[in-house]
């Protein structure tokens, strides 16, 4: 083997990299370029550009209530997985008992479980208690959603830690209970943290689980573009969605920058 | 610290009480419906395996469990192979460790919009003078625009973008876990570029592909929101069964489908959980 045929092969492998990022990108560039179109219709090149879509989606409040819900809802979910599943992944991973593996199994099912048939069952649910419209139940529904994320990264994050910190703390006299919220949280923090991230942004792209729970005055914001989507295509979708790039993008940038802050802290001597 | 049982089921309690109030309970109370009828737009509270033989006894149900399964095979093929030269090329040309967390942090970003936004940009790329038509259209490679909307052939490119970093994450962490040394061992011992790849980093890697494989499977079988705004009513899947059923309050053959996509789902997991197990992993090597 020479190192041309090598050098050949990273240009090749590069290019494939930099088609595959290409190709990642493009539906959400070509949703932020079409929001400043000036026609209606999906034609490449658009003849002209505008804001007219910004300004039509401004003139729709819906949307923006939907947002605030779907933030509501997400924090709200996220809060309460973290409530019953934080405690729920101690015991999984720290108690033995017959029959652990069944229970684990259990918790993390609703992963596999397909999202419309849950999305079902909770309609007829909570139709037969009579809750009918606004969010309690979409928060219920979430909770069990991203419950499994949180309880399966938590567990991860508990598997490896060092057991002679805790045993110290309980040598000096500390209780179960202070051992575990003084010694056991601070350590998995981090995993705590990258499952509450992921927790929200699930419960916030749910669709299939929520779409019989909605009935308009509570509709989330993903439901809310899936139903205008299906009326209309025109670009205030597009304009709407580039906002939420844009959103998402910041969140993005705002998580590397703390991430690498907390990191430096570490790093520098003080 | 071992725990104590009273202070593990204390700290149980909550996630159980929950998953028995709002997760068992609604699928029980649903899956019942499918052992009632459905006659003259109503729900007759008789018990009955009916629904069940006639859901079983419709042409329609093997072509819609066909759908269903060749699309989840083909975009779940189609995500492992693309991800995996992908995943392959970041890990192993990509020297830089800023440049490789940012290209990793694009190759993930989709997952933080929203699948329908997703799904609305394909909308726009895949349509008739959309850019992917004009593009190829402006290269001479055709002369009629290439209908890829409202059938099979957007459903399936919109999905594998969906699922593609559920491919890509897997195979890039086993990767990144492989030993170096087995390639410079092999490398030593005369094999070329190839022969390497082919015969130590692919079967090590399979672990991931497996993995990866196992996600895009079960999302691509109860994937709604593409098939329903992209397919135009022509492709057919379980979700879109369940979801019609629902809408003409036919809960009986709701919950026979439902319970059918759950057992395929559930087929799926037992096939590929089965398959990773039996493959060695790159611990197993050192």
């Amino acid at each position: 083997m020479t190192a041309e045929t090598d050098r050949a092969r990273t240009v090749l492998l590069r290019s494939v990299l930099a088609l595959g990022v290409g190709f990642v990108l493009l539906p959400l560039a070509i949703v932020a370029f079409y929001s400043f179109s000036s026609v209606a219709y999906g034609v490449f090149p658009p003849p002209g550009l505008s804001l007219r879509w910004y300004g039509h989606l401004l003139r729709q409040p819906a949307f923006g209530w939907a947002f605030l819900r779907s933030l509501g809802i997400a924090l709200a979910a996220t809060g309460a997985a973290l409530g019953v599943g934080v405690p729920g992944a101690l015991a999984l991973v720290r108690a033995r008992f017959p029959g652990r593996e069944l229970l684990r199994a259990f918790l993390l099912s609703p992963i596999v479980m397909p999202k419309i048939v849950l999305g079902v069952g909770w309609f007829i649910f909570f139709a037969r208690l009579g809750i009918q419209g606004g969010v309690a139940p979409l928060v219920l529904a979430h909770t069990i959603v991203v419950l499994p994320f949180v309880i399966s990264i938590v567990a991860a994050n508990l598997v490896g830690l060092d057991r002679s910190l805790e045993e110290a703390a309980r040598d000096l006299g500390a209780s179960a209970p202070v051992v575990l919220w003084r010694i056991v949280l601070p350590q998995i923090r981090s995993g705590v943290v990258v499952s509450a991230l992921l927790a929200f942004l699930v419960s916030f792209d749910q669709v299939e689980s929520s779409i019989f729970l909605t009935r308009g005055e509570n509709n989330t914001l993903p439901i809310e573009m899936f139903l205008y989507m299906e009326k209309w295509q025109d670009p205030t979708i597009a304009a709407l969605s580039a906002l939420l790039i844009a959103f998402a993008f910041v969140l993005v940038a705002a998580g590397l920058v703390v991430a690498r802050g907390a990191d430096l802290r570490r790093i520098l001597p003080r | 610290m071992r725990m104590r049982g009273a202070l593990a089921a204390g700290l149980l309690a909550p996630a159980l009480g929950l998953m028995a109030g709002v997760y068992v309970a609604p699928l029980a109370v649903y899956f019942v419906n499918g052992f009632h009828a459905f006659r003259d737009g109503r729900i007759l509270p008789v018990w009955t395996l009916q629904t069940y033989a006639d859901f079983f006894a419709d042409p329609f149900t093997y072509r819609v469990v066909g759908t269903s399964v060749g699309l989840a095979l083909v975009v779940t093929g189609l995500a492992v192979l693309v991800g995996y030269p992908l995943a392959y090329a970041l890990h192993t040309r990509v020297r830089s460790r800023t440049a490789r967390s940012a290209l990793a942090v694009l190759l993930f970003s989709p997952l933080l919009v929203s699948v329908v936004v997703r799904t609305y940009g394909w909308l726009i790329l895949l349509a008739n003078q959309g850019l992917v038509n004009t593009t190829l259209r402006s290269l001479g490679l055709i002369d009629e625009p290439l209908s890829l909307l409202f059938n099979t052939r957007g459903v399936v490119v919109s999905l594998t973008h969906i699922l593609l970093p559920f491919a890509i994450f897997p195979i890039y962490s086993v990767l990144g876990r492989l030993d170096p040394t087995l390639k410079e061992a092999a490398r030593d011992l005369g094999a070329g570029w190839g022969a390497t790849f082919l015969r130590v980093t692919l079967p090590l890697t399979m672990p991931g592909v497996v993995a990866g494989a196992l996600i895009c499977f079960t999302l691509a079988l109860s994937a709604f929101v593409t098939p329903q705004l992209l397919g135009g009513g022509r492709v057919q899947v379980l979700p879109l069964t369940v979801y019609n059923s629902t809408v003409e309050i036919n809960w009986p053959q709701g919950a026979v489908a439902s319970l059918t996509l759950l057992a395929l789902s559930v087929l799926a997991v037992w096939v590929l959980e089965t398959a990773l197990r039996r493959l060695p992993g790159p611990e197993d090597h050192r």
